[in-house]
């Protein structure tokens, strides 16, 4: 009896500690499910399937109704080139950031006011501030204001709806610069201060060690913020709706004019647009996932 | 020699770098507050022709909900925090601390928002959030905004638990501690800095989110991220800086406070100086 329960008991602990870790995943893959599952929704509307307006055929009518847009080349060519150019500047910036902090080991303070303070203020601010300093009746302008000039209108330049779009990148520098660097900055130190020294003690200029030691060590955390600025500057609607041009405009800013139309149908439209988008950031995904790799391959043969 | 001198010279770059980059941060923040306490700034003076409080009379006006706004965006901001990081600390033991089938589906899937933009998700959820009658409510928002902050609190969750690990739970529990007293005496102290941080990261994005939180929220549930949006997207110029600076002033507040109790937390200064 005393046996039989002892036994009933073990059991019983061994499949408490077997469902332990499903347990404790629980509400983070309740939340990823929701997350998965409105993504989901999205994208088979783009396949035509809207079940709640009796839609249940797939097509893929509306992709080929998107990339046939006369402007959707224009559009998803900007798109790539605001993510790429942006996210080449704040994972270039970034790294050079956190080097600098690391060399002249920055105090805590320091630290906090140039990557903290950046991290949280909002992106919608920087764009409003960009706009304040480079509009056209912006402080720069005003700098360079030719005194015969009557009014901002007739100001050299003006970063709004600027086709260039040097505006978007410079809120997305200012905003992600020092993101890349907070997340490559701790290990850098890490990495700088132990094997970094170590080449430096064996000989090594400062040049050398940091491209041959330090670096390659923060190479991985560097290319994981880079795929998240990246993926983010892609498909992020606010800086693009407010300092970006009337054409050609964004995939997100384009996906969520059609989404907004009166006409129902038209949600279809913008969710294969979005479709294009995730397609895209997909892509980027799978970087992500072999740089996050490596590093895990790092880490192990670290110990 | 040499050598001293090229060390010299990089630190004198650093510095310089450094200094660049504040003067950048303070500049921008810097012309933002100027602007929320000019009255009149005519093209093309450099600095404006009368100052007022105007900006944050409105904000604070009957007229404007900025109160209202405000607090509904600290709560939102507080709740969808906690949501993500217990979720986001519950996911790291189990990714760091236990073998299981599935683990690195259930990793893949936490970092998703990182991965597939906002304003997708926003657009596909809005449909699923009606069908479920969380849309145009606060519970729907705090959702949404607890699963875009989910990645970086599993993140850094992962980060301290992995360093953590469970030695000091297993040493309470062999010593006859209960689950609850290993959980609020042992795990939840020694993972205190992550979980901080993670708190304070989840608040800022959640205050961020305008897109996610108009399409979800219907624009019923006014954040202050709503209320201010119409100004800078080309309203008054004094009024959308004042929004600005309070909103700045407000998370500013938080993080400190929440640096405040990391610093009073950490017994150990390596630490604080890895997870802040």
């Amino acid at each position: 009896m005393r046996a039989a329960s002892a036994e009933e008991g073990l059991r019983r602990r061994r499949r408490a500690v077997r469902l332990a870790p499903y347990a404790l995943a629980l509400p983070a893959a309740a939340l990823a499910a929701v997350f998965v599952y409105g993504v989901v929704v999205g994208v088979l509307q783009g396949f035509g399937i809207m079940p709640s307006l009796g839609m249940n055929a797939f097509t893929f009518d509306y992709y080929a109704q998107a990339l046939a847009r006369p402007d959707f080349t224009a559009s998803i060519g900007y798109s790539l080139y605001l993510s790429a150019v942006s996210s080449a500047i704040a994972l270039a910036g970034g790294v050079l950031l956190a080097w600098a902090l690391t060399t002249m080991r920055a105090r805590t303070a320091v630290r906090m006011a140039s990557l903290q303070v950046p991290i949280l203020t909002m992106h919608a601010l920087v764009a409003l501030a960009v706009a304040f300093l480079f509009s056209g009746s912006g402080l720069v302008s005003r700098l360079l204001a030719d005194p015969a000039a009557q009014s901002a209108a007739q100001s050299a330049f003006s970063v709004v709806g600027d086709p260039s779009g040097w505006g978007i990148v410079a809120v997305y520098a200012w905003k992600e610069i020092p993101y890349v660097a907070f997340c490559t900055v701790t290990i850098m130190m890490h990495v700088s201060g132990t094997l970094g020294e170590a080449a430096a003690m064996s000989g090594a200029s400062p040049a050398r060690s940091f491209f041959s030691v330090t670096l390659p060590l923060c190479a991985p955390a560097a290319v994981q913020a880079f795929v998240v600025v990246a993926a983010f500057s892609f498909g992020s609607y606010e800086v693009v709706y407010l300092l970006g041009p009337t054409y050609p405009k964004t995939l997100p800013v384009l996906a969520y004019m059609e989404f907004q139309d009166p006409d129902l149908v038209n949600r279809c439209y913008a969710m294969a647009l979005n479709g294009i988008t995730t397609g895209v950031c997909a892509l980027t995904a799978a970087v992500y996932f072999i740089a996050a790799r490596v590093q895990r391959r790092q880490e192990g043969s670290r110990g | 020699m040499a050598r001293r001198k090229g060390r010299g010279a990089s630190r004198a770059a650093a510095c310089v770098l450094v200094a660049v980059q504040l003067a950048i941060v303070v500049v921008t923040l810097g012309v933002m507050a100027v602007w929320s306490f000019a009255d009149a700034w005519p093209w093309p003076q450099l600095a404006p022709q009368a100052w007022s409080l105007r900006g944050y009379a409105i904000v604070f006006s009957g007229s404007s909900d900025g109160w209202p706004s405000l607090a509904l965006s600290v709560g939102i901001g507080a709740a969808s925090s906690l949501v993500a990081t217990v979720a986001g600390a519950m996911g790291a033991r189990a990714v760091c601390c236990h073998e299981w089938r599935g683990k690195g589906v259930f990793r893949l899937a936490t970092m998703l928002p990182f991965l597939i933009p906002g304003t997708v998700f926003a657009m596909g959820v809005q449909v699923a959030f009606i069908r479920m009658g969380l849309a145009r409510t606060v519970p729907g928002v705090v959702l949404a905004h607890a699963i875009v902050a989910l990645p970086y609190a599993s993140a850094l969750m992962i980060d301290v638990v992995r360093a953590r690990g469970t030695r000091l739970d297993d040493a309470a529990r062999l010593l006859g501690a209960g689950r609850v007293a290993t959980l609020f005496q042992v795990s939840i102290p020694s993972l205190a800095p992550g979980l901080l941080s993670a708190l304070s990261m989840g608040f800022i994005i959640s205050c961020s989110q305008y897109f996610l939180t108009l399409l979800v929220g219907g624009g019923k549930v006014r954040t202050f991220a709503l209320a201010m949006f119409p100004y800078v997207a080309g309203g008054d110029r004094t009024i959308a800086a004042a929004y600005g600076v309070i909103f700045m002033v407000v998370t500013l507040a938080v993080f400190c406070v929440f640096r405040l109790l990391l610093r009073r937390l950490s017994w150990n200064a390596d630490d604080a100086v890895l997870y802040e």
